[in-house]
């Protein structure tokens, strides 16, 4: 695993120097575009919108259009916008893990401890877990500020990335029940019917089975098993007018025969 | 016969005798598909480089008296009109006499002609490559193997495929005729790039138009192994379905290489009228696997 952010860990007048690797990876399958003829791989060229030519790495920057112009940022104008925070993580304070909404969770990160740094780590990790609660933070990973809070997992900490509340979006123009009348009888019976399917959660039990079948098809595909054509999705319109009166049809007992139809 | 050293195709060298010839000896597998059908007759008597015209209304007065026909009001004409219908190699070779370069007839039969004994898809490139035909076909297969509906399919001759689905005359001409276009349309929601069931020739320019509109009263269709009025002498070729892939061309089947085909392969469809598929299973799997679909 490759580390993606290097730097510490400060809370009071601790200092852990850590590394985080990323936790999670794509279940997607890796595929390359070709073009359809002769299978050679599509690439991507930067381009100058002027002139139509490739421009190289080195000459790319980024520009913010203010009054009209655009103000070019060079990496320095990056750090200096949070010099601490792109090599420190600060515990501002500590939470209840229970008291933070699920909707705010974005990605989760493994943190590594640096040499130096183990016996502060594990410091944190057993006074977490002893407590139950998580550090909360903020640190810049590549060129965006983000939330994060520090929790324990199994015997290690993870830093999980979290949403600002900016990022959340209102559901007020949604409509949900309002005053509607439940009586404790049908609720009384709902509830039965939960506790009858209620199961331990198990997630080891739910793949994501899509891509096993698409690297199943792959393989059929190599081996030679199977033509080169779209798979069929059958999109059965049998509300469609057509299709009543194709059933219609059929049944002479049941429904009339249109004798005409605009097609 | 007269004037068997015509050269019908002028390039090819190959005359009205020759034609003359591949019926007398493909008449066992031409008859079946001809057999108890009005046919229209589409008469090319000064060779395919000329405008062939159609005639429906054979006269009666001049024609053999072993010739059989049928007389039937014919509503484009709003009138009666004599249908020649084909039964036995004499007429067979009467018609190519007439030069009937390909035989055209009704897809249903003179004791019952409100039923068609088979639905036909005509898939007619425009524009566009062969292998998006066959393509096309293989999506229709596909879909009506899913639903339990056995198909054939046969080149075209000209530039596509045929696809006939047997229904043994059960079901009239709009019945059939909503059924297939329930499949094209199912079909071309599926490969909206290179199909159409439009006619308009602009809305189906680069796409493989599924034609459903066949499957009416009085339309013809080139039966299996007649030969068609192109290039080469091309013949309308009854298929194995795992004969659609690359390797498929029209140009494969010509008036010179079919018969020693039927010699290796025999007739292909010869199980077409044994098959009658039935389509009030069909919609009922159509329906399941729509109610699988939701849930």
């Amino acid at each position: 695993m490759r580390a993606v952010w290097s730097g510490t860990i400060g809370f009071g007048l601790v200092n852990i120097p850590i590394k985080l690797y990323s936790a999670v990876q794509d279940s997607r399958l890796d595929l390359d575009m070709l073009d359809r003829k002769d299978h050679a791989h599509i690439k991507f060229k930067r381009v100058n919108e002027d002139t139509g030519k490739e421009v190289p790495w080195e000459q790319i920057v980024k520009g913010y259009l203010y009054n009209d112009e655009y103000v070019i940022l060079e990496d320095e104008d990056f750090q200096e916008a949070s010099p601490e925070k792109s090599k420190i993580i600060t515990i501002e304070s500590f939470v209840e893990l229970e008291e933070i909404d699920d909707i705010y969770f974005e990605t989760p990160y493994f943190i590594e401890p640096d040499k130096a740094g183990v016996k502060a780590y594990d410091l944190l990790l057993k006074t977490l877990q002893k407590t139950g609660k998580a550090g909360l933070g903020r640190f810049v990973l590549r060129t965006s500020e983000h939330l994060a809070i520090i929790r324990p997992r199994e015997d290690y900490l993870m830093l999980q990335q979290l949403r600002f509340s900016q990022e959340i979006r209102s559901p007020e123009e949604l409509s949900f029940p309002s005053n509607t009348k439940i009586s404790k009888k049908e609720l009384d019976m709902a509830i039965q019917l939960v506790d009858s399917y209620t199961t331990e959660f198990d997630i080891s039990q739910f793949k994501d089975t899509y891509h096993e079948e698409l690297l199943k098809i792959i393989k059929a595909k190599a081996s030679g098993k199977r033509r080169t054509v779209k798979k069929l999705k059958v999109v059965h319109t049998k509300s469609s007018d057509l299709f009543s009166q194709l059933k219609a049809s059929l049944n002479p007992s049941t429904g009339k025969t249109t004798k005409k139809r605009a097609s | 016969m007269t004037n068997q050293q015509k050269l019908y195709w002028p390039d090819e060298k190959i005359t009205k005798g020759d034609l003359i010839d591949y019926y007398m000896d493909m008449a066992d597998y031409v008859l079946p598909y001809l057999k108890d059908r009005p046919l229209s007759l589409h008469r090319f008597p000064n060779g395919i480089k000329d405008a062939g015209f159609y005639q429906k209304d054979v006269d009666t007065e001049s024609a053999p008296d072993w010739i059989k026909t049928i007389t039937l009001h014919a509503a484009s004409a709003s009138r009666d009109v004599d249908y020649l219908v084909c039964n036995n190699a004499a007429t067979l070779i009467y018609m190519a006499n007439l030069g009937c370069i390909e035989m055209n007839p009704w897809l249903s039969r003179v004791k019952k002609l409100d039923n068609p004994d088979y639905i036909v898809l005509d898939l007619d490139p425009e524009n566009i490559a062969f292998k998006y035909v066959v393509e096309t076909a293989l999506a229709i297969k596909e879909l009506l193997d899913k639903v339990g509906v056995q198909s054939f399919c046969k080149t075209s001759g000209a530039s596509g495929l045929h696809i006939y689905v047997p229904t043994g005359g059960k079901y009239n001409y709009e019945t059939c005729r909503l059924f297939a276009e329930y499949v094209a349309k199912q079909v071309q929601q599926d490969l909206p790039k290179i199909t159409s069931v439009i006619r308009t020739k602009s809305k189906r320019n680069k796409k493989v138009y599924i034609d459903y509109m066949q499957n009416s009263r009085g339309q013809t269709i080139a039966s299996p192994y007649s030969v068609r009025p192109k290039p080469a002498a091309t013949v309308s070729a009854p298929l194995n379905w795992d004969e659609l892939n690359d390797d498929l061309a029209i140009s494969n089947f010509t008036i010179e290489n079919m018969r020693d085909r039927v010699k290796e392969v025999g007739d292909l469809w010869k199980d077409i009228d044994k098959t009658k598929n039935d389509l009030r299973k069909a919609i009922e799997k159509v329906e399941e696997m729509a109610q699988a679909h939701v849930e």
